[in-house]
């Protein structure tokens, strides 16, 4: 009993001291893009890997989220004779909840890993410990960059995924379910009021710099080989991802309330 | 000049280091002996401040650098040129960004000035023709000689600190890495390096320290060295006996 009760009370302070030294981290990270020096041309390559690089998956994904949502909603909603709605519930389901969570989720799988990973065998290869050696920030080196580029990219690409998904919902509506492609269109431009669009706008941002400090404290606390890489990128991608549905249900509620929706 | 005061470190709780005290001067060539997982790297990452001791002081220059910020550990960190065990070179550079790196970081050389600079130091370890490679496209020898280069470009250190620079490499290389190591430090700029070949030891070093168990076991010249009758070092130098070169 004894044993036991020190082994849970090891493991408490193992976790407390890792929560302060996430959010020391994920502080610092933003800190120093105010500080010299700036490493630019680190942050536009990143920016480059993590934009760039998942556009076409992005584009896949959304696209069919689209379709698939267009065609549901279709389906059910003629069944009550409702299908003129079809344009607006995508709308709002695509720009207010389905485009952020469903790009951050990519984001996580696509470049959220490939930064634990990364960071992991630079650890493991002391590369990291040269950095110190050298008199550079790893903090500063590596992780800004990456909180940079990814509250930068993320934004952009969901705004690209908002766009595809809806016309995948367009493409199903029209060619599939025969609505008028201008009402589609009409009812979309009239859920592009403030509080849609800011509540769909302000989630990547929160997402993008989850992921980003997530994916790098995990990379940069990598121990013991290949099987602690395994474990540190595994870990990144599950904790990113429930980061990432939990936040947004706790962003939705906190927009919602502060744009005075009545629920 | 490095002090360790009774330093203990301990890796979760696998003590490694237990109540080790010494004293380096910089310009002293010094080679630390010992087994495999003895502590040996763990030492260096002490003196460097990377890891921090669980208990005792290690002052260096008269500093007690055991309480520093990171931020502090940079001046003392300026002092010393370390050489990772496996090189540690920037894998997502090439040999010659890898090499230029800390004048990138930290001069205003121009990109004519950097190509000069890292030709010359490449030149110096004898890799010149590598300049455009990727690490992962070296062998283990001119891993650890471009990652010397790299570290000369870093800093005018006051003293080099080596981690087994010569181990997994075939005679003529390691022969050349003595060599080097001798070379930089003809202005009188001491070292450390630790390593497990005596061979290598005694051909660079004029004191040696072997651990065992994370405790000094001895501290003395090559003469004592040869005729310690502690059961460790004779295995450690019989090394020597079948290579006929007891009598260096
Ligand atoms: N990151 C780490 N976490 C836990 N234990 C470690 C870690 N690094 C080293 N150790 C342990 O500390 C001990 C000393 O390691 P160190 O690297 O200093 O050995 P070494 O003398 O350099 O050995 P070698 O000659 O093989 O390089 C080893 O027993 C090793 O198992
Ligand atoms: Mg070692």
């Amino acid at each position: 009993m004894g044993q036991w009760s020190a082994a849970v009370m090891i493991r408490l302070k193992e976790l407390i001291s890792d929560l302060q030294d996430f959010y020391l981290l994920s502080f610092r990270g933003v800190l120093n893009i105010f500080k010299r020096p700036f490493y630019l041309k680190d942050t536009i390559e990143q920016m480059d890997y993590a934009g760039a690089g998942s556009f076409f998956i992005i584009f896949i994904v959304s696209l069919f989220v689209g379709m698939a949502l267009s065609l549901q909603l279709s389906a059910e909603l003629s069944r009550l004779g409702m299908k003129v709605y079809t344009g607006k519930v995508v709308g709002i389901s695509v720009i207010r909840e389905l485009g952020p969570v469903v790009a951050a989720l990519v984001f996580t799988g696509r470049v959220g890993a490939g930064m634990a990973s990364e960071l992991g065998l630079m650890v493991l290869g002391h590369q990291v410990d040269t950095l110190r050696v050298f008199g550079v920030d790893p903090v500063k080196k590596l992780v800004t960059p990456r909180i940079v580029s990814s509250i930068i990219m993320l934004p952009a690409l969901t705004i690209i995924g908002d766009a595809v998904s809806l016309f995948g919902g367009y493409y199903i509506a029209v060619f599939v379910s025969n609505q008028s492609g201008a009402l589609y269109w009409s009812s979309i431009r009239e859920e592009l009021i403030f509080e849609n669009v800011f509540s769909g706008a302000i989630k990547p941002f929160v997402f993008g710099y989850l992921i980003a400090c997530i994916c790098c404290y995990t990379g940069l606390s990598t121990k013991g080989g290949a099987t602690g890489l395994r474990q540190s990128t595994t870990k990144a991608v599950v904790m990113s991802i429930i980061m990432i549905i939990v936040s947004d249900f706790v962003l939705t509620r906190i927009l919602l309330y502060v744009l005075g929706f009545s629920v | 000049m490095i002090v360790f005061d009774k330093v203990c470190f301990s890796y979760g709780v696998r003590q490694i280091i237990k109540d080790l005290s010494f004293s380096i001067n910089s310009d002293e060539r010094v080679a630390i002996l010992g087994g495999s997982g003895e502590g040996k790297t763990t030492i260096l990452k002490l003196i460097m401040g990377l890891i921090k001791p669980d208990s005792g002081k290690i002052i260096i220059d008269g500093e007690d650098i055991t309480g520093k910020t990171e931020d502090e550990l940079r001046e003392v960190r300026m002092k010393f040129s370390l050489v990772f065990q496996e090189g540690a070179l920037f894998d997502s550079l090439n040999v010659k960004e890898n090499v230029a790196f800390c004048l990138r970081e930290y001069t205003k050389m121009t990109e004519d000035e950097i190509d000069r600079k890292v030709r010359e130091l490449l030149r110096t370890v004898g890799v010149e023709h590598a300049m455009e490679f990727m690490p992962e496209e070296l062998s283990g020898g001119m891993h650890r000689r471009v990652s010397i280069a790299r570290s000369l470009a870093a800093c005018e250190p006051m003293m080099f600190l080596y981690d087994e620079p010569t181990s997994g490499l075939d005679p003529v290389n390691a022969d050349n890495i003595c060599k080097l190591i001798l070379e930089l430090s003809k202005d009188g700029k001491g070292f450390i390096i630790v390593t497990h070949k005596v061979v290598d030891a005694l051909r660079v070093a004029s004191r040696f320290i072997f651990l065992k168990d994370g405790e000094l076991v001895f501290d003395g010249d090559s003469e004592k060295l040869l005729h310690s009758d502690i059961p460790d070092i004779q295995v450690f130098i019989s090394e020597l006996n079948y290579a006929g070169v007891k009598n260096v």
